[in-house]
């Protein structure tokens, strides 16, 4: 069996399990599931996962530079602390970027990819690698130039929305109904004491997903049968930004983190 | 005195409407339509009670709710056979049924499923509330449209906006009122 089939089948039974007996706090969980995974595996998906980003980062793109060459924010090549200081607006492109998009900007721009050319799994990969320079670190968002203010707005007014067939909306359940549970785990407060934007990016355990933040803002709306945003689009850019502003000062436990 | 307190009145109607009908500026959903054509379609299609319940993050000042609360009642329309309570067993196929309506996750009751407590329980609805019309009534109208009672509720509207139809809905009610229906000779999951 290679090792994702492995984790799968380890991951589903260690669900399993924790479902056999009965409800438990699932942070606690996650870091139980951890723990076990480490145990029996010896390395976890998600350090594999950063290896993988690790040997994309250093790889040589059409126009022979590596990813080295770009800028995250603060100065070229400078990782540390870099992905906790996005979204931020960039003068280069003059648009805001967070950690996915400014992946696809240096693999563009920089590297000389084709758009085509560039796979989703190794955007994801780069950012588990570039975000675990900054575990430990402070998450510090701004808002100075009119392009963070504007997104800002945009997505503090998509996080208090109704829409659809459904009258979707994210507040309506992570700020009214925090802790209390549809389905199996309570709602996060997402804004508040659960500081949900720095859990991402993650590898989730009882999916065998690695996903970032965009990630999982889709598969928000989709799992409550509401239409999903694209990838790498502005509303979810904005819905980035106006969580991060939210969690600013929240210091980031584990990036790449380990999560349900 | 009377067209004095009308005024006022005249002057704030339109600018609620106003504001009901641009929760987004032209330039937002502009913003919005990067996300792809299905996703933006819903914002741009945004209804004006769901704009005005975004507006007041699902709190409408007291002054608003009268109209509102008239508006929502007239959405709600009822099965042309006039019974409020239809099937229980296919009632029972929509309320546990996630794609369809998904009542359990958040309503505690269901024998089927593990309910959620989002919303109240439902635990033996039936032999708690009886099934006087008025009970009948008032439990087809919640499922019909929620908004009628509790303004801006995260229960979705399944009549108003379509989710089901009014006989689904009557089967509904029968799975929750009717004695015989498992709702209420079964336990519910995780009863104690």
């Amino acid at each position: 069996m290679s090792p994702r089939v492995w984790w799968k089948v380890a991951a589903l039974f260690l669900l399993a399990l924790a479902l056999a007996q009965g409800e438990v706090d699932p942070r606690e969980e996650a870091k139980r599931q951890k723990q076990l995974l480490l145990e029996t595996a010896g390395i976890l998906p998600t350090e594999l996962i950063v290896e993988q980003g690790k040997e994309l980062f250093n790889r040589k793109g059409p126009s022979g530079k590596t990813m080295a060459e770009c800028d995250f924010g603060l100065g070229k090549g400078v990782l540390e602390g870099a992905a906790a200081r996005l979204p931020r607006y960039f003068l280069d492109t003059g648009k805001v970027e967070d950690l996915d998009g400014r992946i696809l900007t240096c693999m563009t721009r920089v590297q000389g990819f084709r758009p085509d050319q560039i796979r989703r799994q190794e955007v994801v990969a780069v950012a588990f690698y570039i975000a675990s320079f900054s575990t430990g670190k402070p998450i510090q968002v701004r808002l100075l130039f009119p392009q963070e203010r504007e997104l800002y707005t945009l997505g503090e007014k998509l996080f208090y929305a109704r829409s659809g067939a459904r009258d979707i909306g994210c507040a309506t359940c992570h700020v009214t109904y925090v802790g209390r549970r549809a389905g199996v785990l309570p709602y996060a407060d997402v804004l508040g004491r659960d500081k949900s934007w720095t859990h991402w990016p993650a590898y989730r355990y009882s999916n065998d997903q690695i996903w970032t933040m965009q990630d999982r803002i889709r598969a928000c709306y989709g799992n409550i049968g509401h239409p999903q945003p694209n990838l790498y689009s502005l509303p979810i850019l904005a819905l980035e930004l106006f969580m991060a502003y939210q969690n600013n000062g929240a210091v980031v436990e584990e990036w790449p983190a380990f999560v349900r | 005195m009377k067209l004095k307190k009308l005024f006022p009145i005249l002057l704030a109607t339109p600018l609620v409407v106003a504001l009901a009908q641009s929760y987004f500026t032209p330039s937002e959903l502009e913003a919005i339509k990067t996300g792809g054509k299905a996703y933006a379609e819903v914002f741009l299609n945004q209804r004006p009670d769901q704009a005005l319940c975004s507006f007041h993050r699902n709190r409408l000042p007291a002054d608003l709710l009268p109209q509102f609360l008239e508006e929502q009642r007239a959405l709600i329309k009822y099965p042309a056979s006039g019974k409020l309570m239809g099937d229980w067993k296919k009632g029972g196929a929509i309320f546990n049924n996630l794609q369809k309506a998904n009542c359990f996750s958040c309503h505690f009751g269901s024998p089927v499923h593990l309910g959620g407590d989002v919303g109240p329980s439902l635990e033996k609805y039936g032999l708690k509330r009886g099934q006087s019309e008025a009970i009948q009534r008032y439990t087809y109208e919640v499922i019909y449209n929620a908004w009628a009672y509790f303004p801006c509720t995260v229960m979705y509207r399944f009549g108003a906006l379509g989710g089901l139809t009014p006989e689904e809905i009557a089967d509904v009610v029968a799975y929750l009122l009717d004695p015989e229906s498992e709702f209420n000779t079964k336990p519910a999951v995780g009863s104690k």
